[in-house]
């Protein structure tokens, strides 16, 4: 565990939420006893969806479509039943059951949900007229009385699974399937947090049944089901608020006084319901409504001091979608406040935006869970709500207004709003995961740069794999890790990303495991999804390939160069070599056997790489030793450095036939016996000197023939300066100047 | 009685530079032979007693071997000559360690550089015979670590970059102990941690406060261990190809 504490000691954002991040890095794996559960719950999910189909299914009902008209009426628009076919456009004013019972009707007939009813007097109506509808309907056969007086004895057969309408379907799946994500959250990792994500879902999950129950075509509910629907639906909807602001007051951090927080939530949410209950409530929706919008707020602020105290992604997401959710609420609860107590078409139109907003936040639910997973998913999602909200609305919509069959409706409204959400598909995922700043073209550009930089400088990789990451993603805080990541790997739900730079090597204990963790993208605007961490990936990999690139490069050269040394060294060598044994003066001799030393010199320099100044100095040393104990000359040898560094083939092969000539020099012309060598190198600057006790004299006037010359040239090829002065009491010495020595490798 | 020398040089004009030296250095009447290649070289050992010299018929006693040689290389004669009882000595081009080291393993007594000046090549030549076999500082540090590691091979220097390419050679640990006979005693790394740096004998007798001599000695028990754990090495390489 010693990674994670020095990975907390370095994380500015506080330790806990550091270890939080990478404690989560692995999902415990589904085995054995939760996945029975999952499976067993799935099958009880399952068996309620159709326990519920089979209550409706059973019901009797009137196979009819109904509309209401501007007074308020009942309108027949349409009907499969062959009796009702010339009835069309009448008034339906009552129903007369088969037990002599009569029903009074009018447009609230077609109004369902009482959670939505305005006005309270209205309500009790509703439900009454339902039950009074129920019973009617019970006997097997009704007679409908119109407004012109006629009437028709029609029967209402049991509804059957075919009556339930084309609405109730997808409803009833997308309920079912609210129901298993949160289920399988809450398995995969069993905890508080993802308890409160579970009540909500199920909460919702619930509510969609409810609406789907509403849903049904025609007149004719089974008996209580809007009765008691009311008080259900109030603690679902406000107990979903409640759970919000309490999942927020500890996700994505825990902010101060949560646990407060929470408890002044859940405290507003029970009082509430029970005063409902009790029926102290008067004008209750305004009181939902109003409980809705305060705890919606609340769970926004909340996010936002999160946000503030730690800039984590997830918070910013997350109020991006609960404004989002808050402001229809909003435009919904005023929708169907004005268009209370209007009759008609308005009145429908708020019914169905009440609808929608379920549908809505449904979906934003369900993609929670998903946030980081990946932008495919999330798009997915983002497409599923939007068509799901768009083609409810359209389809309840057509249904309203036009009275189209649901057939035309449905078909209709998928057309229009699949267009719909092709024109509007960028700006929503913008609104939903936040912008990339970073186009196409820039992240090549940057990719591109970094590689060839590692190219040049093999040895900085890390630092510059690490600057590419910021630089691509943004993130408020990068952290080393030592541990070991095969890839790269999205953590703590989107928040940080872990990226391998470099696995490490076990017979290379000074080179561990390396890894970045990056937290909070875009500057804690943005979550980290699956493919941000396969972007990395793929620029570590192209990374490393730059270097395995200049590495093989680097083999080819060095290959190359050993090969031309070794062709000169044998070839030519060798034949210097005879050369010089056949030389015919002593001169001559001395002099191609300078040339084939040089041609040594070369040949090793091409040879190695590169020479450390340590060792090279020792060569120098026992060089000139030999030589000058051989023309029995005395060496005085200084050497200072302050540290060791490598020579590169140009300054080792210069610097070693500089002082070779320089003690030639003093050997065989100045005819020396003591000979001084000093050499420094403080900082940037070398100077040495070589200073003789021979018999030179007045080196200015000196022609510089080959060997002198040859000494410039190697010096100015290091950048640097050489003189000569006359030497005191006698000789002569050469000072040898490179100011910027270092900088020039 | 004449010593006995063996020159083996292909180049002509070389060799008789090198008869030169070897008469220059031995005040006695020498007799030289000369081989232009291995095979010759194999012919002319042979006649005198066989690369093991156990039968003692009057063997070589100097023997001087060029490296590149049109039928193969010097270090292949010096190999088969471990046993011989002959100062042998390599003379060449080549300075570099990386030549020069093996020759050494093989049970060379010296090397000479024959691009040297005749005089510096007798004096040399002396100094190998009466038993001062030859130091740069490259090949102190190459025993260094052959004496350290164990083994010949040296670890691969550090790159300084990350074994991230997936290349990457995973140095076998070796399993065999050295035997205590191979291992350098301290004096003895000293020694050659100095003439790594530099130094010359003279002056690492001085720093050691011992005499040039004895830093000489520790020399020469360098070389001897040298070359018995380049044998015992060769033993255990064989043991391991079911040679022996």
């Amino acid at each position: 565990m010693s990674e994670r504490s020095a990975a907390s000691g370095d994380s500015v954002f506080g330790a806990s939420a550091f270890e939080r991040t990478l404690d989560h890095r692995l999902p415990p794996r589904f085995i054995g006893s939760r996945m029975r559960l999952l499976v067993l719950a799935a099958l009880l999910g399952c068996v309620g969806t159709f326990l519920v189909m089979r209550w409706l299914a059973a019901s009797p009902a009137l196979d009819a479509v109904f509309q209401a008209g501007p007074q308020g009426q009942l309108v027949l628009v349409g009907s499969d039943l062959p009796a009702l076919e010339d009835r069309i456009g009448q008034h339906l004013v009552a129903v007369v059951g088969a037990d002599g019972s009569r029903v009074g009707l009018d447009a609230l007939a077609l109004q369902r949900a009482p959670r939505w009813q305005v006005d309270d007097d209205r309500r009790v109506q509703q439900v009454q007229q339902q039950e009074a509808l129920a019973r009617a309907f019970a006997g097997g056969h009704a007679t409908l009385v119109f407004a012109d007086g006629q009437q028709l004895d029609v029967a209402t057969p049991a509804r059957g699974y075919a009556g339930l309408g084309l609405l109730f379907w997808p409803l009833a799946a997308l309920a079912l399937l609210l129901y298993l994500i949160g289920i399988v959250v809450v398995l995969v990792r069993p905890q508080g947090r993802n308890l409160l994500y579970v009540v909500m879902t199920l909460c919702q999950a619930a509510n969609l049944l409810f609406i789907a129950l509403e849903s049904m075509r025609g007149l004719g509910l089974p008996p209580g089901a809007l009765a008691n629907a009311l008080m259900p639906r109030l603690a679902f909807d406000l107990c979903t608020a409640a759970a919000g602001v309490h999942a927020f007051a500890l996700h994505p951090r825990r902010v101060p006084h949560a646990n407060a927080i929470a408890a002044a939530a859940w405290a507003t949410t029970l009082l509430v319901l029970l005063l409902a209950q009790a029926g102290l409530l008067p004008g209750l929706w305004w009181f939902a409504q109003g409980t809705m919008l305060l705890l919606g707020t609340a769970a926004l602020l909340v996010l936002s001091w999160s946000y503030h105290i730690e800039p984590n992604p997830f918070a910013a997401v997350m109020r991006r979608f609960g404004g989002i959710a808050a402001g229809t609420l909003l435009l919904v609860t005023v929708g169907v406040a004005v268009s209370a107590g209007q009759p008609g078409v308005p009145h429908s139109i708020a019914v169905i935006g009440s609808v929608i907003w379920y549908v809505f936040f449904a979906s934003l639910l369900l993609l929670v869970p998903f946030l980081s997973r990946s932008k495919q998913v999330l798009r997915e999602f983002a497409m599923l709500a939007g068509i799901s909200t768009i083609a409810t609305s359209l389809d309840l919509l057509f249904v309203a207004i036009f009275s189209l069959g649901q057939f035309t409706s449905l078909t209709l409204a998928v057309f229009f709003s699949l267009g719909a959400y092709a024109a509007a598909r960028q700006w929503i995922l913008n609104q939903m995961v936040g912008t990339s700043v970073l186009t196409t073209e820039r992240t090549f550009e940057q990719l591109y740069r970094v590689a060839r930089e590692v190219q040049e400088q093999p040895t900085r990789y890390a630092a510059l794999l690490a600057q590419l990451l910021r630089d691509l993603f943004e993130p408020l805080e990068a952290v080393r890790v030592d541990r070991a990541a095969a890839q790269s790997l999205v953590i703590g739900g989107g928040s940080a990303m872990v990226v391998p730079v470099r696995t490490g090597s076990s017979d290379n204990p000074n080179r561990p495991p390396l890894a970045l963790v990056l937290r909070f993208a875009h500057r804690g605007k943005r979550l980290f999804s699956s493919e941000d961490a396969r972007l990395a990936d793929r620029v570590v990999e192209q990374l490393r390939r730059a270097v395995a690139y200049d590495q093989a490069v680097e083999r080819g050269r060095s290959e190359e160069r050993q090969r031309i040394a070794q062709d000169l060294h044998d070839d030519i060598g060798a034949r210097l070599l005879t050369l010089m044994y056949k030389a015919q003066s002593p001169e001559m001799e001395d002099y191609v056997r300078h040339t084939l030393l040089d041609l040594k010199t070369l040949t090793r320099g091409l040879a190695a790489a590169d020479h450390r100044l340590s060792h090279a100095a020792a060569e120098w040393k026992s060089d000139l030793t030999q030589r000058l104990t051989a023309a029995h000359v005395q060496l005085g040898w200084s050497f200072e450095t302050d540290r060791d560094v490598r020579l590169s083939v140009v300054q080792w092969s210069a610097l070693t036939r500089v002082m070779r000539e320089l003690i030639s020099n003093a050997i065989y012309h100045a005819q020396a016996t003591q000979v001084d060598v000093t050499f420094s190198l403080v900082g940037t600057q070398l100077t040495l000197s070589v200073a003789d006790d021979g018999n030179g004299r007045d080196p200015q006037a000196w022609a510089h023939g080959l060997g002198l010359g040859g000494v410039r040239k190697r010096v100015k090829l290091l950048g640097g300066e050489v003189r000569w002065r006359e030497n005191l009491p006698r000789g002569i010495v050469c000072e040898v100047r490179v100011p910027e020595f270092l900088a020039k490798s | 009685m004449a010593v006995k020398v063996l020159i083996l040089e292909d180049n002509p004009v070389a060799r008789s530079f090198l008869c030169r030296v070897v008469r220059e250095s031995f005040s006695d009447a020498n007799s030289i032979t000369e081989a232009g290649d291995l095979e010759t070289a194999r012919r002319h050992i042979s006649l005198a007693g066989g690369a093991s010299g156990l039968h003692g018929v009057d063997p070589f006693k100097l023997i001087l071997v060029d490296l590149e040689l049109p039928d193969g290389n010097g270090m292949e004669l010096l190999a088969e000559l471990t046993h011989y009882p002959a100062t042998k000595i390599v003379t060449t081009l080549y300075s570099d360690d990386d030549h020069l080291f093996p020759a050494l393993q093989r049970g060379a007594d010296g090397y000479l550089l024959k691009e040297d000046r005749f005089e510096v090549l007798v004096e040399e030549l002396q100094k190998i015979v009466r038993g001062q076999p030859p130091l740069s500082p490259a090949i102190a540090r190459r025993l260094l670590t052959h004496f350290r590691h164990g083994s010949g091979n040296e670890s691969a220097p550090d790159s300084g970059f990350m074994n991230t390419t997936g290349f990457n050679t995973s140095r076998p640990v070796p399993i065999e102990k050295q035997p205590d006979h191979e291992r350098l005693t301290p004096r003895e790394t000293e020694v050659l941690t100095y003439l790594s740096k530099g130094f010359t004998i003279k002056e690492i007798a001085s720093l050691m406060g011992i005499k040039w001599f004895t830093v000489n000695d520790h020399i020469k028990s360098i070389y001897k261990k040298l070359n018995v754990s380049s044998r015992a090495e060769a033993a255990v390489l064989a043991s391991k190809q079911g040679l022996v």
